[in-house]
C-alpha cells in the first residue's frame, strides 16, 4: 500500500470514528480492525445502495461514479466490524419492504418517503453518519464543491487569496 | 541536554500532561532549576506529521479512550490540546472573577462561587503569558491579518451596530517571532500548525524545558494512581509505559494537567484507606461544577464567495457581548468568534440528509462561520465521576460524564445565534442554520479553586486543600467558567503556580 493509500484509509477510518461517536454507534472497534477492510471493491456497491447516496447527499451534477466509489468504501469499512456487518443489508431488505417491491425501481417521490419512513432505525443512524464521513472526505467531493483539499503543500493562502474578498459594502469594509 | 531520572528520586516534581497546563508550569519550574519529570500519555509528533485535514488529525492525536456521556475533544499526544486548540487568547473580565457578586446564584442548582483571586493579581501574568504563547495585538505584535471569513464578520458586526471587533487577541504569529515562523494561512488551524505559527507546547515549552537540563518528558506514560504517605503527603505517581508495564516515580510534589476528565479520573482513581473518596475531596467537589461553556455555531451562505476554508480559522473575535447585561435575560456573557470547517463538519452541523443538508456543502465557497463561546454557569449535578465496574484497556474505571445545559445556557445560545444570524442577513446570507455544538472541548471545574475549601478542592495557587504537596495544573481548577477560551488563562495560571512552587521550596515548606 503506497503513502496516499494509508492516508485516506486513516482518514476514512477517522471520519467513521467520528461518526460513530456522533451516532452513538461502537466506533473504536472500527479503528482497531482497519487493516481488514483495506482492499476497497469500487465494483462492490449495489444500484440500491449507489442511489440512496444520491437521495442522501444530493448534488446535482454529481457523477454516479462517484457515489459508487464512496459506497464501496462505506461497505468495506461497515463489513469489517461485526457490530456493523448486516446494517446494510438490512437497509436494503427494509426499503424494499416499504412498498413491498425493489425500493430500487421506484419513483424518486416514493425513494424518498420510504427513506423518510425508516430514518428512525438504529442502522439507518449508523449508515447515514458512515456515508457522510466517507463521502464529504472523498476528494472527488471535494473537487465538486469546490474545496481544493489541503494547502500545506501550496504554501497555505497567504499568498494565494485568503484575503481576497471584494463584494463587501464599502461602508462596513 | 534530556535528563534522564531514576524512578526512585524523590526530588523531583511530577507533572502529568504536557498540554498548555502542564507543558507551561513544566518548563517554568525548569527554567527555575527544579528538577521535573513530565508523564504524557500520548506520543511525540513533529510538524511534519501534520497533515492539513481535521478527521486524519483527530485519529493521529485525539484522545479516544472510552468515555460514558456526551464527548469531549480533547488529544493525547504531545502537546495536548495546544496542538489542537484555535489560538483565540481572550482574557478573562474582571466582574467575571467575582461571579457569584455580580451574578447572584441563578437558582437552587447553580454553584457559583468568586474567584479566590482577583483580574489585578493575574495581570502580570496575563502579561506574561500573551509574551510567552504570541498573542496579536500585544508586546507589540501586530493584529492577526484579516481573512476573507473575519472581514464577512467586521462588516455584519459593523452593520448590526458592534463596535468592539478586532483580529488581535490571537497566539499564532502573524509575522515570524521567538523562533517561530509567521502564520501561512494553511486553514484548520485545529489539524494542528504545520508550520509552527501556533503556539503549541509541542514545539515551546516542552523543547524549551529540555534545553535547561532539568526535565525529562516520558511519552506514552498514562498516569493511573497518585500514591501517598501515612501523613496523606504524596509521595509518587504510579504510571502504565508503552507495553502497559507499571512504574512508579517518586515525587517531591505533583502538578495535575489532564484536561479536566483525566484530573478528575487520576484523583478519584487514587483512594485509599486515608482518602476513601479520592485525593483532595474531603469536601466531595472532586469532579463536580463541570463546566465547558455555552458553545454555538452558526454557518450562512451568503451571496457570493468567501472560501472560508483559506486561512486561520478563527481569525477575529467580536467583544460587544461579553459583558453582564441582565436585560438580555442571561447572566454572563459571550464572545462572538469566526469559525470555518471541513466539508464533512459542515454537513454533520447542517444536520438531516437530503437538500436541506446539502444546500449548504453545495455552497461551501460561499459560507461563511461563527463560533460562540460564553459562560455557563457551574452546577453540582454536572460532574465526572467514575464507573463503578467498567474498566478501560488499562484497567482504570471508565470515566462517566454528565452535563446538561442550565436555562440561562439555553438563553444565551438562543440570543447568540439570533445575533449571529442577524450579522449575515445584514450583508445578504441566503441561508442559515445555527445550533449548540454538543461537545466538551473547553474543560473546566471539577478541581476548582475556592477560598473556602467547601465550596472546591483548590485554593488560589491551584494547590489542594487537603494535600500541601499536590496541585492541579490546568482548566479543572477555574472557578467558574467566564466566557472566554481558557487556554491563555490556563497559561497565565500555570506559570503563577510555577512561581508560587518555587517560593515555597525556597522556603522549605514544600
Amino acid at each position: 500500500m503506497n503513502d496516499k493509500q494509508t492516508t485516506r484509509r486513516r482518514f476514512i477510518v477517522a471520519a467513521l470514528t467520528f461518526s460513530a461517536v456522533a451516532t452513538n454507534m461502537p466506533g473504536i472497534s472500527w479503528l482497531k480492525s482497519s487493516e481488514a477492510w483495506a482492499k476497497a471493491d469500487d465494483d462492490s456497491a449495489s444500484p440500491a445502495m449507489i442511489r440512496l447516496a444520491r437521495l442522501l447527499f444530493p448534488h446535482a451534477g454529481m457523477p454516479d461514479s462517484t457515489y459508487r466509489a464512496v459506497m464501496g468504501d462505506v461497505l468495506a469499512a461497515l463489513a469489517a466490524s461485526p457490530d456493523s456487518a448486516g446494517l446494510v443489508d438490512a437497509a436494503e431488505k427494509a426499503l424494499d419492504a416499504r412498498r413491498g417491491r425493489p425500493w430500487v425501481e421506484l419513483g424518486e417521490v416514493d425513494q424518498v418517503a420510504a427513506v423518510a419512513e425508516i430514518q428512525g432505525e438504529a442502522f439507518f443512524a449508523a449508515i447515514l453518519g458512515a456515508v457522510r464521513g466517507v463521502f464529504y472526505n472523498h476528494p472527488q467531493v471535494w473537487e465538486h464543491i469546490g474545496y481544493p483539499g489541503s494547502s500545506k503543500e501550496f504554501g497555505g493562502y497567504k499568498h494565494r487569496g485568503f484575503d481576497d474578498i471584494d463584494w463587501l459594502p464599502g461602508d462596513v469594509s | 541536554m534530556t535528563r534522564q531520572y531514576e524512578l526512585s528520586d524523590s526530588s523531583v516534581v511530577v507533572v502529568i500532561g504536557s498540554g498548555a497546563g502542564g507543558g507551561t508550569v513544566a518548563n517554568e519550574l525548569a527554567q527555575k532549576g527544579i528538577d521535573v519529570v513530565c508523564l504524557e500519555a500520548g506520543s511525540r509528533m513533529t510538524l511534519a506529521d501534520v497533515v492539513n485535514h481535521p478527521p486524519t488529525m483527530d485519529g493521529l492525536m485525539g484522545w479516544h479512550d472510552k468515555r460514558i456521556g456526551p464527548m469531549v475533544w480533547v488529544c493525547k499526544t504531545v502537546g495536548g490540546t495546544t496542538m489542537r486548540w484555535s489560538g483565540v487568547a481572550p482574557r478573562i473580565q474582571e466582574h467575571e472573577f467575582r461571579a457569584l457578586s455580580t451574578y447572584g446564584q441563578l437558582d437552587k442548582g447553580t454553584t457559583l462561587i468568586d474567584w479566590p483571586l482577583t483580574l489585578e493579581e493575574l495581570l502580570p501574568y496575563y502579561d506574561k503569558a500573551e509574551d510567552k504563547m504570541g498573542v496579536s495585538g500585544t508586546h507589540d505584535i501586530p493584529p492577526s491579518a484579516e481573512t476573507n471569513n473575519y472581514k464577512v464578520l467586521k462588516a455584519g458586526g459593523k452593520r448590526i451596530g458592534y463596535k468592539e471587533i478586532t483580529s488581535a487577541r490571537t497566539a499564532i504569529n502573524p509575522v515570524a517571532r521567538a523562533g517561530r515562523p509567521g502564520c501561512q494561512q494553511i486553514g484548520f488551524c485545529n489539524s494542528g500548525c504545520a508550520v509552527g505559527a501556533k503556539w503549541s507546547t509541542l514545539y515551546t515549552e516542552v523543547p524549551a524545558a529540555e534545553l535547561t537540563g532539568h526535565f525529562e518528558l516520558r511519552t506514552q506514560a498514562m498516569a493511573v494512581r497518585i500514591n501517598h504517605d501515612k501523613s496523606g503527603r504524596i509521595t509518587g505517581v504510579v504510571y502504565a509505559d508503552a507495553d502497559g508495564a507499571m512504574h512508579e516515580q517518586k515525587a517531591r510534589a505533583v502538578c495535575v494537567a489532564g484536561n479536566v476528565v483525566e484530573t478528575a479520573r487520576i484523583l478519584l482513581n487514587s483512594e485509599s484507606s486515608l482518602f476513601p473518596d479520592g485525593l483532595a475531596n474531603s469536601t466531595g467537589n472532586v469532579g463536580r461544577h463541570y463546566t465547558r461553556h455555552t458553545f454555538g455555531q452558526a454557518m450562512a451562505v451568503m451571496p457570493k464567495p468567501v472560501n472560508y476554508h483559506r486561512g486561520t480559522r478563527q481569525s477575529g473575535i467580536i467583544l460587544d457581548e461579553q459583558y453582564h447585561k441582565p436585560e438580555r435575560g442571561f447572566a454572563g456573557g459571550y464572545i462572538i468568534e469566526t469559525l470555518s470547517l471541513d466539508p464533512w463538519n459542515v454537513s454533520t452541523w447542517a444536520g438531516g440528509w437530503g437538500p436541506g443538508n446539502t444546500a449548504f456543502t453545495d455552497d461551501y465557497t460561499k459560507l461563511a462561520g461563527i463560533f460562540i463561546t460564553g459562560e455557563d454557569p457551574p452546577e453540582s449535578v454536572n460532574r465526572i465521576s467514575l464507573h463503578p465496574s467498567e474498566r478501560d484497556e488499562n484497567g482504570l474505571p471508565v470515566p462517566v460524564i454528565e452535563y446538561r445545559d442550565h436555562p440561562n445556557t439555553l438563553a444565551m445560545r438562543e440570543h447568540s445565534l439570533k445575533m449571529s444570524r442577524a450579522i449575515y442577513e445584514s450583508l445578504g446570507a441566503t441561508d442559515f442554520t445555527g445550533s449548540d455544538i454538543p461537545v466538551g472541548a473547553h474543560n473546566m471545574g471539577v478541581a476548582r479553586m475556592s477560598a473556602n475549601p467547601d465550596d472546591g478542592v483548590t485554593n488560589r495557587w491551584g494547590q489542594a486543600h487537603d494535600i500541601p504537596n499536590l496541585f492541579v495544573s490546568d482548566g479543572s481548577v477555574f472557578s467558574t467558567s467566564a466566557a472566554a477560551n481558557p487556554t491563555l488563562t490556563i497559561v497565565a495560571l500555570a506559570i503563577r503556580q510555577a512561581d508560587h512552587i518555587a517560593e515555597r521550596m525556597q522556603a522549605r515548606t514544600l
